[in-house]
């Protein structure tokens, strides 16, 4: 039962992989279990009570917010209910190996007899293996058409960079899309169609709390949709390797009530706001005057660019670097000092030059952009 | 056949190998089968979803017509093994000599087996074709 437990936990450890991240690794985990640290290898309860805590701590790094063990969706769920079935076969083989190998080492070591070794041979070695993966090729053969149902109208079209997402959004009825990036809005109980695209590399597209991964490549469009059910907040990762900042192109993926959502994509189509205090207005000088328009779009002024991330609603983004960093102003000054100590090889210069005040003046101008 | 131990005689094992050289080729029809049907399958949907050649339906169930073929073909072989198997009417599994008879024997136990496996390959060869339906 321990080792089963152990077992799920390092499986969780590796089916979370965004957990992966935040939890602290399972070395350390063992030794953060109150009460005296024994010199000696604990035996008898104490112990098992040790690893059974050590195996509860380690399956919780099985949730978060890049967690496909916490499915949000309905994608995620029919995922989530294949691997579960998976490991619970897993584990039931496990102890029938295990049990048969103590039983007839132990309990029962006469000789087999030939005619039930043979049908163990056949039935265990060869019926019941092509049964079980034809079973499990076919579930997995017929949830693959469901990952391409049509949605329910909005269609987002996101298309790979090196190292951040391109992101459009496409609401029925409307003329142009609104465009944004690094930050994905969704409504719940609603079907999204994503339609991707990629520049340079192939990307994989992949919300783990929400559905499967899907590859991006240049020149070529792959779709895939997403019915989200539960408002929040989750992590996005680019799932195939693209470059020195692969690990670091991520993005937040927001569910929201559709009401919201269709209040907040209204406002995500309007201009840039002009800046509303003296700090905002100063800010906007420096990013005339530091030519981030030659890369940046502010909608509704004159830095129209497109080689970075649009910038027009910067301010109501949870992450700032395609999830390198939160959206605080001083997450925002870091960013522009220390692009490239950020981001290995990121396609933005880093403005080193900047004194402190004019990066918070910058910052506060960038934050008001809601 | 004769059970006696003598001197080989020059050449006697070489013509006694030889003569199972039929079935030794018979042993490789099966994993063919099932290769040339995976072959097949793969490139007749991408000249269909990529080059667009003809229509993917057509090529799919064109493409189930072959998994008949093939899976038949392959039934086929394999029965024919199991009679040189011989062992539903002996009842004997093994063949631990080393003679003519059961080298034979050993032979139809092989095929059998690969067929099984050829069989199997095929199906799930077959199964996307059933449950997916065009280029996705
Ligand atoms: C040479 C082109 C270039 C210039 C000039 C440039 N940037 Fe960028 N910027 C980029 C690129 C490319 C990215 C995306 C980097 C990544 O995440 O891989 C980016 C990302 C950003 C982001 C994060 C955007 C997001 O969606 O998370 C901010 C904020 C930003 N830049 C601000 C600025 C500011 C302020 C300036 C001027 C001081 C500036 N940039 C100048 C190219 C540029
Ligand atoms: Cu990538």
């Amino acid at each position: 039962m321990i080792a089963v437990l152990v077992m799920a936990g390092t499986l969780c450890h590796l089916a979370g992989s965004g957990a992966m991240i935040q939890s602290r690794p399972p070395e350390t985990t063992a030794l953060d279990i109150p009460g005296p640290v024994p010199t000696e290898r604990p035996q008898g309860p104490r112990c098992i009570r040790q690893r059974i805590l050590a195996s509860v701590l380690l399956l919780a790094g099985c949730e978060g917010p890049q967690s496909a063990l916490v499915p949000a969706g309905v994608d995620a769920q029919a995922l989530h209910l294949l691997f579960t079935t998976m490991l619970g076969g897993a584990i039931v083989l496990w102890l029938l190996m295990n049990g048969f190998i103590y039983w007839f080492s132990h309990r029962h070591p006469a000789a087999f007899s030939e005619i039930a070794a043979r049908w163990l041979i056949v039935l265990g070695g060869v019926v019941t293996p092509a049964i079980m993966v034809g079973a499990l090729l076919v579930w997995g053969l017929t949830l693959l058409p469901d990952q391409r149902i049509a949605g329910n109208g909005l269609r987002i079209r996101v298309h790979g960079e090196q190292w951040w997402w391109r992101v459009a959004y496409q609401p029925p009825g409307t003329s142009g899309p609104i465009i944004s990036a690094n930050e994905i809005r969704l409504p719940a109980g609603r079907r999204t169609e994503f339609i991707l695209t990629s520049d340079r590399v192939i990307h994989s597209f992949w919300i783990p709390a929400l559905g499967g991964k899907m590859d991006m490549f240049p020149g070529r469009e792959t779709r895939m949709s997403l019915q989200p059910e539960t408002p929040g907040r989750y992590r996005g990762q680019c799932a195939e390797f693209c470059g020195a900042s692969h690990a670091w192109m991520a993005f937040e993926a927001v569910v929201m009530p559709p009401e919201e959502f269709d209040a907040w994509l209204k406002a995500e189509a309007k201009d840039a706001r002009p800046p509303q205090q003296d700090s905002a207005r100063k800010g906007q000088q420096i990013f005339r005057r530091e030519g981030c328009g030659a890369c940046h779009t502010l909608r509704g002024t004159e830095a129209v660019a497109q080689v970075g991330p649009d910038l027009t609603h910067i301010g109501n983004r949870h992450s700032i670097g395609a999830g390198r960093l939160g959206a605080t102003l001083d997450d925002i000054a870091l960013w522009v000092r220390h692009t490239g100590d950020l981001k290995p090889e990121v396609h933005m210069p880093a403005f080193p030059h900047l004194e402190p005040a004019e990066l918070r003046d910058l910052a506060s101008y960038l934050k008001g952009l809601k | 056949m004769t059970n006696q131990e003598h001197e080989p005689l020059p050449d006697e094992e070489r013509r006694e190998f030889s003569a199972e050289t039929g079935s030794l080729w018979r042993l490789t029809l099966t994993p063919l089968t099932w290769a040339m049907h995976l072959v097949l399958c793969y490139a007749t949907i991408s000249l269909a979803c990529a080059r667009q050649l003809f229509p993917v339906e057509v090529a799919r169930l064109g493409l189930i017509g072959a998994s008949v073929l093939a899976l038949g073909f392959i039934c086929w072989q394999g029965w024919r093994a199991v009679r040189q198997w011989n062992v539903l009417t002996t009842g004997v599994l093994t063949h631990p000599n080393g003679k003519a008879e059961d080298r034979h024997r050993f032979l139809g136990h092989a095929a059998t087996l690969i067929a099984v496996i050829s069989a199997i390959g095929t199906v799930y060869t077959t199964l996307p074709l059933l449950l997916l339906e065009g280029c996705r």
